[in-house]
């Protein structure tokens, strides 16, 4: 086939340039990725104490994790356009993330020394990143079809903000099931399991992110 | 081959054309890809230098890719950056796919990025488009077919096949990505 046949084809009855096409298809990673992760952790490890609603506790969580989930979907969105330039969204991430550590900071400075270290461990450290990684592989498999069908050109750091953004939705439902009530541990251990999931993202992006 | 006007003119000319492509005007959007083709086959034969007969491919490859991702492209970016961005990225997957790294002849330098040059003369593809379009699903290569061989609008091809005119939509996006999955598969295999 000749180039200008080609072009001929593509032009012919073409319409308008599909609208919003990274927003529409990286809702879908918060609309299937969020009922799916509380479903799983509410059935796996069980709701926590209503009173606890009265609380801080799950709301800080809640707020962790969307705002991050915010930040990294715009990082994604921005990753998977070629040719546009992804600083303020890798700001954007970085200060949330940040903003959550120095609360995290402060927390734990303003425990007694001596109940400092069971603070920030609880009672569940080893299991939360695990268990975050684990609510958040449904949204990371509509995460990276989600980039899949965009123009990623540096598919591994695609992979990586797909992965954060899946990780963050999974963490919005594990604050569901999570009695722990330190913001230092939030900070440590919901921020490991959210990067894990970005990092398993970053490793499958090189593979699974080709166009 | 000659080189004209800068990146500047460049994009002050394509940019308006290619805000009424993206809003739907066919007519604008033939003119732009036909533009970006000379362009392209500028830009990539550079850097094909020692593989001439790929570069009818390549041009072809990319205009496929810009078609399939032109709802990736943001008002905010410079048209010809998101064109180069593209064809980059698929010059590089074209090495990955040969076994070949950009050698002497071919690197990807960064003081000429840009779509600077012309090169209005179609050499002819290797690959033949038309042949890898019989491989396509039933329902998608009639899609195809229909609406851009045949040259039936969109309507048209629905009324004849009794598909809602959204499902013949649909087909042909779908037939035109396998498309694109076909001509990246075509070098592993």
């Amino acid at each position: 086939m000749r180039t200008d046949r080609l072009i001929e084809l593509l032009a012919h009855d073409a319409g308008p340039a599909p609208r919003a096409l990274a927003a529409r298809r990286l809702s879908a990673v918060a609309l299937v990725g969020l009922p799916v992760s509380t479903v799983l952790a509410l059935a796996a490890i069980g709701a926590i104490p209503a009173p606890m609603f009265a609380t801080h506790v799950p709301w800080m969580k809640l707020a962790y994790g969307a705002a991050l989930a915010c930040a990294a979907a715009w990082l994604t969105a921005r990753l998977s356009r070629p040719a546009a330039p992804a600083g303020s969204a890798w700001r954007a991430t970085a200060t949330v993330v940040a903003a959550m550590a120095a609360v995290g900071a402060a927390s734990f400075a303003s425990e007694p020394p001596g109940a400092r270290v069971a603070a920030l461990l609880g009672h569940s450290w080893l299991g939360c990143p695990a268990s975050v990684l684990a609510l958040s592989l449904p949204g990371l498999a509509v995460a990276l079809w989600a980039v899949r069908g965009l123009a990623p050109t540096r598919p591994a750091l695609a992979g990586f903000a797909a992965g954060l953004f899946a990780g963050a939705v999974g963490a919005c439902g594990y604050a569901l099931a999570c009695v722990e009530t330190s913001p230092a541990f939030v900070a440590a251990w919901y921020t490991l399991g959210m990067l894990a999931t970005g990092a398993l993202g970053a490793a499958l992006g090189p593979r699974v992110l080709r166009w | 081959m000659t080189t004209d006007a800068g990146p500047g003119d460049l994009e002050s000319s394509l940019k308006p054309l290619w805000s009424r492509a993206q809003a739907g005007d066919e007519v604008a959007y033939r003119t732009c890809l036909s533009l970006l083709a000379a362009r392209l086959r500028a830009y990539l034969g550079r850097r094909l230098s020692s593989h001439p007969d790929e570069v009818e491919d390549l041009v072809q490859e990319t205009l496929l890719a810009l078609h399939l991702q032109r709802g990736t492209h943001d008002p905010s970016l410079t048209v010809s950056a998101w064109v180069v961005a593209i064809a980059r990225h698929k010059l590089v997957d074209h090495w990955r796919r040969t076994g070949r790294r950009g050698g002497r002849h071919e690197s990807l330098d960064d003081v000429d990025e840009g779509l600077l040059a012309v090169d209005d003369e179609d050499r002819g593809a290797s690959r033949d488009l038309e042949k890898l379009l019989r491989v396509l699903p039933d329902a998608q290569r009639r899609a195809i077919v229909l609406t851009k061989l045949d040259g039936l609008s969109v309507a048209e091809a629905a009324s004849r096949t009794g598909a809602s005119e959204s499902a013949i939509k649909v087909q042909v996006h779908r037939g035109l990505r396998r498309l694109a999955a076909l001509v990246r598969g075509e070098h592993a295999s």
